[in-house]
């Protein structure tokens, strides 16, 4: 799998730092899933976070910091903190999803136009950002559409193009009010999508109008 | 450099004390472990925007769960400073989501975010044992403005145009820095750009 399109730098530093939210981390982290290119980035990273702590002015502690800690290091864990047993994700059909958000719930598939569904990934916590499974059909032109937030897409299969690229398998691209899609899907193969949306998505055209009042984007 | 082999000995330091912790619940090491890191953790929280209490409590969080997660320190793919790094940054952002209903977890959700299906291939890790040091060096060449985004990038809870406040600049140029400063370390680093 070549991987020709990566997430810019700013959202790999984010996801290292840990300032992203859950949708937009859960795209990141399916990019990085099929990308050792930007696990490393996201490595070195962590340690450039190492070294940015190293290099802080210390707060003094409060003054039984450590005595209270102490007490507590031969507590057994509790129950709650011990990690839960693995059980079947609602998503393994997708191993080029990271395992945490296989174990994910999802809803149903729901129609938005011809070649076209979406699939809402549940997310255990509230985000600004929603996450979806998209799926067209081979040979789909998209509807015409803009964003009022910023989008990621990671393409888990099939592939599609626009202006700026061929977009297959691993491959990220980061769509914003600043950027008109034209996006026309490959035939031959369906293509399967995990989109990350924050902000509303405006479709146009009559096809657009229709369908917009139906469609919780 | 003398700089360079001091952090060399300091993140070897570290390294051992963790597993000093990890081998025979060394509790001398533990407190040595603290008394050098609580502090550091508590300003990293504290920049994140948190108060005086909730930082020192969360500082605390972090110090009993390098006790309780020392024996899963590889100091062959991560470095003390960089682990303990990763420790914190799941607690706060653990605390984050909870707004600080609870003291008490070990963020195990959040660390499992954080778990990417990493096969270690011939590529897939820099030299880990010595990246500390040599991240550490390569960012005392960055400039300053770059080492500054950089830095507000991590321990500001705050997206990038808060940073451009901040620092008074466009937005463009706090990510045109931050891509020279990234750059500029994985040139350093050996890594492909």
């Amino acid at each position: 799998m070549t991987i020709r399109h990566h997430p810019p730098d700013d959202f790999l530093t984010g996801f290292a730092a840990g300032t992203l939210d859950l949708g937009q981390h859960v795209a990141i982290a399916t990019h990085l899933t099929g990308c050792s290119r930007c696990r490393r980035t996201v490595r070195l990273m962590e340690h450039v976070g190492g070294s940015v702590l190293a290099e802080m002015q210390p707060t003094p502690m409060s003054d039984d910091a450590l005595a209270r800690v102490e007490a507590r290091m031969d507590q057994p864990v509790m129950p709650a903190a011990r990690i839960a047993p693995p059980r079947p994700g609602a998503l393994d059909d997708l191993p080029e999803l990271p395992a945490f958000v296989r174990r994910y719930a999802v809803s149903s598939w729901k129609w938005i136009a011809p070649g076209l569904r979406f699939r809402p990934i549940q997310l255990p916590t509230d985000s600004p950002t929603r996450v979806f499974l998209l799926q067209s059909a081979p040979g789909t032109a998209m509807l015409d559409h803009t964003h009022t937030g910023q989008e990621m897409t990671c393409v888990l299969r099939g592939g599609f193009q626009h202006r700026a690229g061929q977009y297959g398998p691993g491959d990220f691209d980061l769509g914003d009010s600043s950027r008109h899609h034209d996006v026309v899907v490959d035939a031959g193969e369906a293509c399967l999508c995990l989109v990350a949306m924050h902000g509303k998505l405006r479709l146009s055209g009559l096809l657009g109008a229709i369908v917009q009042p139906f469609l919780r984007l | 450099m003398q700089a360079d082999s001091q952090r060399a000995s300091d993140g070897r330091h570290w390294a051992s004390l963790i597993q000093a912790v990890a081998e025979r619940g060394d509790r001398a090491a533990f407190a040595s472990l603290f008394d050098h890191f609580a502090p550091l953790v508590k300003t990293f929280m504290r920049r994140s925007g948190l108060a005086e209490a909730s930082a020192d409590e969360l500082a605390q969080e972090t110090l009993l769960l390098v006790w309780r997660k020392a024996s899963l320190f590889d100091p062959s793919t991560a470095g003390a400073t960089a682990w303990i790094f990763t420790i914190a940054r799941n607690l706060r952002i653990d605390a984050h989501r909870r707004g600080r209903r609870d003291g008490l977890t070990d963020a195990a959700d959040i660390d499992a975010e954080f778990q990417i299906d990493d096969a270690p291939g011939p590529e897939a890790n820099m030299a880990t044992s010595q990246a500390e040091i040599r991240v550490r060096a390569a960012l005392t060449t960055l400039s300053d403005d770059q080492r500054r985004v950089l830095e507000l990038s991590f321990y500001e809870e705050k997206a990038h145009g808060d940073i451009a406040r901040i620092l008074q600049i466009p937005l463009g140029t706090v990510k045109s820095r931050l891509r020279l400063a990234m750059n500029r370390l994985r040139g350093l680093l050996g890594e492909p750009s």
